[in-house]
């Protein structure tokens, strides 16, 4: 508890922080809102409009409901996502800031134990998220109502405990790259290095993974197939993707999307027949929440492991 | 039980080895200083008494208990250049350590801030903060929790001579507190006015363990020089021909006297039993740091 009492009492202190949260809780919906009027008002009166899909899609976006799910939907989808930046510069200012201001040698004679330390640390940043999330969830409703006054929306209609939900396992899927974050960051003994590794390490790995797999489909490099086959190992080398830390990571936010993909990828399916090959993936039928949700935990235990085998046995330079 | 204790502590980097086989044992209440040229391990033995690296072979015990441990609680350090969080202010930054140690009581920060005369800039971040001003917070935040064990490491470097002294002073109130102090300084001169036991450290080998008298001793000095102020130079120079000391004035109230090896510790004695009424008394800085050059050689080469 005294460690998350003194690294909370500093990560408020930081006005990246309040920056994040400008951008998350004012300026994103702002945002949104200007393009729904542009948008409304250009085709609002429309013949587009005229059974009323603007009107519909205004109140499934930008009402309320819509708008606090969309700040929490959203940020899954941006590249690289809004989620990893702030799980990025909360990791880089709770552990990166002790190796830039050399403070580690304090901290660590001022609190020796070091579980403590990492774990107090890992609690606040994922607090900080809880609160950034929740911050978006509250600016969502509040400028979703404001938007009502000059938008065809209204404040009823919604499923509210799904979007709680959707908050809270959002919220929870963070926990994994917060220890990815906190491990690179710890390890590579740079702020910097450690951030740029956060965001495209996993997207380097499964670009990696992209290019191999369309080598090994090449003819003249058949016998990488022949390998694969031989032990057994093709089925799991294409099932890979599966298991994809950034495919599972946005699970939660791509939930909503998926399932409208997936709805229609079983249309295309009950008219084509069930063989659609790579596009029933692209279609949303890929990844389940619950396959998520193990996945993720389990690179979060794999990820908190490792952080905690190296910050407990490496020495203070 | 002693305060600090060191048992072959030994810390290799690759071949190198940064320090060899150093024991030694600190009790409870003494001041020491740990002196050494630059590179000769002194950062080091401190990092591993205050538990950041661990020693390749060997222990160290504080109060104790070993280190890395909960012991490390009643220890307060400055390991070289001080550093802050220069986002915060000094208040907030000793608010941060205090909430960081868990047991340090809300108006200990403001004691600490006036102890070290920082009151007026404690709501400035650190960042605007000079030198000495960093120092002087360092020690505010070693002084937290009422600490019983002080490991300094270098705290006077970058220091002016004004905030030397301030530093000396402020040392000097903690010492009498009865907490135990082990100071590091490649100058000599630097701890010597407060120290009353050195640890001298060469290429990470502990070369010389006992008092100042006992320095010059094993560094082949055969006197010690002091230099004793009274407040009536005439008779202090009359009595120490008398007891058959070579002197020669040094100012106007001041005096330099070559003592014999054994008697330098019963000098301030024997100059009262002489009816003279001596105000000060130091050794010669200038003859201990040749003593230490002697014993370390110059440039760190052992002579």
């Amino acid at each position: 508890m005294n460690v998350v009492r003194a690294e909370w009492f500093k990560v408020w202190r930081k006005r990246r922080l309040y920056i994040l949260a400008g951008l998350y809780w004012v300026v994103l919906p702002v945002l949104i809102l200007v393009v729904a009027r542009i948008v409304f008002g250009s085709v609002g009166d429309s013949f587009v409009n005229e059974a009323g899909a603007v009107d519909a899609t205004m109140q499934q976006l930008v009402s309320p409901y819509g708008l606090a799910r969309l700040l929490l939907v959203g940020p899954g989808y941006m590249s690289p996502t809004f989620y990893i930046v702030c799980v990025t510069l909360i990791a880089a200012l709770l552990i990166g800031d002790e190796r830039n201001q050399n403070m580690w040698k304090t901290v660590l004679v001022v609190q020796p134990n070091r579980v403590a330390v990492i774990t107090g640390k890992v609690i606040v940043a994922m607090l900080a998220l809880g609160v950034l999330l929740f911050g978006a969830l509250v600016a969502g409703l509040l400028f979703g109502a404001a938007g009502t006054l000059f938008l065809p929306t209204a404040v009823a209609g919604g499923a509210w405990s799904e979007l709680v939900g959707l908050y809270f396992l959002q919220w929870a899927f963070l926990l994994a790259p917060v220890l990815l974050a906190f491990l690179l960051i710890f390890v590579v003994r740079s702020g910097v290095l450690g951030v740029v590794a956060v965001l495209f390490l996993p997207s380097l790995l499964e670009a990696i993974y992209s290019v191999l797999s369309t080598i090994a489909q090449l003819q003249p490099l058949n016998r990488i197939n022949a390998v694969f086959q031989a032990l057994r190992l093709k089925n799991a080398w294409e099932s890979l993707p599966q298991y994809f830390f950034t495919a599972n990571l946005y699970a939660p936010a791509r939930a909503p999307t998926q399932g409208l993909a997936s709805a229609f990828g079983e249309e295309l399916g009950a008219e084509f027949g069930s063989e659609l090959g790579p596009v029933s993936t692209l279609l949303g039928s890929g990844i389940t929440l619950p396959h998520a949700a193990l996945v993720m935990a389990a690179y979060a235990a794999l990820f908190a492991v490792l952080l905690y085998l190296a910050f407990t046995r490496r020495d203070v330079d | 039980m002693t305060a600090i204790s060191a048992t072959n502590l030994t810390k290799r980097y690759g071949r190198a080895e940064a320090v060899a086989n150093a024991s030694f044992d600190i009790a409870p209440g003494e001041i020491v200083g740990f002196v050494g040229p630059n590179g000769a391990g002194k950062t080091t033995t401190l990092r591993m008494l205050a538990g950041l690296i661990r020693p390749t072979s060997g222990s160290a015990t504080v109060l104790g208990e070993r280190v890395p441990g909960p012991v490390l609680g009643e220890v307060g350090t400055m390991i070289e250049e001080p550093s802050f969080y220069p986002y915060m202010t000094g208040r907030e930054n000793l608010r941060h350590a205090a909430a960081l140690h868990g047991s340090v009581p809300a108006r200990r920060v403001d004691e600490s801030l006036e102890f070290v005369k920082l009151e007026q800039a404690a709501d400035k971040r650190v960042k605007a903060y000079s030198q000495g001003m960093r120092q002087r917070l360092a020690l505010a935040r070693a002084l937290l929790w009422h600490p019983k064990v002080l490991l300094l490491d270098e705290p006077t470097n970058g220091l002016d001579p004004t905030g030397i002294a301030e530093f000396r002073e402020s040392l000097k109130q903690v010492a009498a507190t009865g907490a135990t102090v082990l100071i590091s300084s490649h100058i000599l001169a630097e701890v010597e006015k407060f120290v009353n036991r050195v640890l001298a450290i060469d290429k990470g080998t502990l070369r010389f363990d006992g008092s100042l008298t006992q320095l010059l001793a094993q560094a082949g000095g055969q006197a010690v020089r002091y230099v004793v102020k009274a407040r009536d130079v005439q008779a202090l120079l009359a009595a120490l021909t008398d007891l058959g000391y070579p002197s020669t004035p040094a100012g106007a109230d001041s005096v330099e006297v070559d003592v014999p090896q054994a008697e330098a510790d019963d000098l301030i004695f024997r100059l009262a039993a002489a009816g003279v009424r001596v105000t000060s008394a130091s050794v010669s800085a200038e003859n201990l740091e040749s003593a230490y050059l002697r014993l370390v050689g110059v440039d760190g080469k052992p002579s």
